[in-house]
């Protein structure tokens, strides 16, 4: 099978006054159409850069190393020119922040945030767009969408706002989606129901997943494969059910004996 | 329990948040009724999820903020009913950590003013004693006198909350409240600082207050738990049997949400659910 997306080799440095610092080091994988793959690791570890990389929205600081490549249908993100990256993104690539408070504009209604996405992809009719974006909202349980399309983000819950951005990703139908600890900010509770969502669309849409942790418990739940990084080096890469039951990587084994688990005696 | 051999005695608390903005204010009940107690010694976790009055609750129960009706006592002392001065002095015997280390400590101060305030503040330390004792707390948090003149911004959120846990046992508290101290963590962090809360407790034989919304981390630390639901408390049981034969539907709900750590136990994306 061609891989959808695959990053070769990537290199990420961030200049500072204090000098320049490696965030991404020689780091390779590759995604299949429809899959689900954990992308694990602890602050610092340069798995968010990662996912800014393959979105073509690093922060201006950041410099990517000569030999990076990331292949995503068949074309080099990290050679394409800008307007056409902004055509890729939110129709073929989406991403997911892990706090919606921060990534939604806190002074336009959640319903035109999702309308926008088809807007700036060529939908002319306004009608159009707004009836695609309550259909959206509905199906990530938005309850009565058609209402709470007026709402402003601050008038919804954690657990809400983050369906909304759900809704902004998905709209377009993309063929990956990179979700940056989507859950992570959310209550145990509202984490399992919004993990639900997610994974009942991914199969519904048929779209990839890279899925951006430092909990190995959500990975277990819901990914195929898992890659770990550490200090910007890949250090594993295996099946979930592998990495969970024949670790290789002391870091892996590291990260497993930290989770927190309801099967372990106080 | 008798009441006579807890710490903390907390009987139908009520707190109610005013809501003011356009229009008229509006009242909420964040903790509407709710009893408990903390034995000398004991860890009771308070869980629950965002808006269940679990930090209300804390609030009130640190004087923090005020309360509507019920009663507070504190080793026989009447909690609610002290101010000025006495209120001052009984703050020495109970302390705080907070969830957000970015917010609860002074971007502006160093490690060893942070630290050493609280000892300033009840006398219990001059001059040159100050930095020593300060080196002494650091120590006993896992960091040390090379830390003492850092800034929050130049410390980890692991380092960060190891400062704030510092800052608390520095006026040497009997009783200790940790406010989400670890969740906003990551997991091998949260383990340690985890670990680290538990030493502290055996080795200075402190009561903890401890609130959390995941009960798979409650687990390693606490002696008993109250689960808070919408500003009541729905269950309250040793953490033994909670976790093993629980009673109510909204505690069985919360030991579902804790993914089991398994892809072989998987419960949110099943083979029947996921092609």
């Amino acid at each position: 099978m061609t891989p959808l997306l695959s990053v070769e080799g990537l290199r990420v440095a961030y200049r500072s006054s204090a000098g320049e610092r490696r965030a991404v080091d020689d780091v390779s994988f590759a995604i299949n159409p429809r899959e689900i793959v954990a992308l694990v690791g602890e602050s610092g570890s340069g798995k968010s850069s990662v996912g800014l990389s393959t979105m073509g929205i690093l922060p201006d600081n950041a410099r990517v190393g000569p030999g990076s490549a990331i292949r995503f249908e068949g074309r080099d993100l990290l050679t394409l020119p800008e307007p056409a990256m902004r055509d890729l993104r939110g129709r073929r690539m989406a991403m997911v922040f892990q706090d919606p408070a921060a990534a939604l504009n806190p002074v336009m209604r959640v319903g035109d945030q999702v309308a926008e996405v088809a807007l700036v992809h060529g939908e002319r009719d306004r009608r159009k767009a707004r009836d695609a974006a309550i259909d959206m909202l509905t199906r990530v349980g938005l309850p009565d969408a058609a209402t709470q399309y007026r709402s402003w983000p601050h008038e919804l819950s954690g657990g809400m706002r983050q369906r909304v951005m759900l809704a902004i990703a998905l709209l377009l139908k993309p063929a990956l989606v990179i979700a940056d600890e989507p859950t992570s900010a959310l209550d145990v509770t509202i984490q399992a129901q919004v993990l639900r969502l997610l994974v009942e669309l991914q199969r519904e849409f048929g779209m990839a997943v890279l899925f951006i942790t430092h909990d190995l418990g959500v990975v277990a739940e819901t990914c195929d494969r898992a890659i770990v990084m550490q200090r910007g080096r890949l250090v594993e890469s295996a099946s979930v059910d592998d990495l969970f039951h024949a670790p290789q990587h002391p870091y892996t084994r590291e990260l497993l004996a930290a989770m927190p688990r309801l099967d372990r005696a106080p | 329990m008798n009441p006579s051999t807890a710490l903390v005695s907390v009987r139908d608390l009520r707190v109610v948040h005013q809501r003011a903005g356009f229009g008229p204010v509006r009242h909420v009940v964040a903790v509407d009724g709710i009893s408990f107690d903390v034995a000398r010694g004991e860890t009771l976790a308070l869980v629950g999820e965002s808006g269940s009055g679990k930090t209300s609750a804390a609030r009130a129960l640190l004087r923090l903020i005020d309360t509507a009706g019920g009663s507070i006592s504190y080793d026989g002392i009447d909690l609610l009913a002290l101010r000025g001065e006495q209120l001052r002095v009984h703050r020495k015997r109970m302390q705080v950590v907070f969830q957000d280390p970015y917010s609860s400590l002074n971007p502006r101060h160093s490690v060893a003013t942070i630290v050493g305030e609280g000892l300033i503040v009840h006398g219990l330390a001059r001059g040159a004693a100050i930095e020593h004792r300060v080196v002494q707390l650091l120590e006993e948090v896992g960091l040390g006198a090379d830390d003492l003149h850092r800034l929050p911004r130049e410390l980890s959120g692991g380092q960060r909350q190891r400062v704030a846990i510092a800052r608390a046992l520095a006026v040497d508290p009997e009783f200790l409240v940790l406010d989400e101290a670890v969740s906003a963590l990551d997991v091998t962090t949260q383990a340690q600082v985890l670990a680290l809360i538990a030493r502290l407790r055996d080795s200075r034989k402190l009561t903890c207050l401890f609130i959390a919304h995941n009960l798979a981390v409650v687990q390693q630390v606490a002696t008993n738990i109250a689960v808070m639901y919408r500003g009541r408390i729905v269950e309250q049981a040793p953490c033994a049997q909670l976790f093993t034969r629980p009673s109510h539907e909204y505690t069985r709900a919360l030991l579902d949400a804790v993914p089991a750590g398994d892809p072989r136990q998987r419960r949110i994306r099943t083979p029947t659910s996921a092609t």
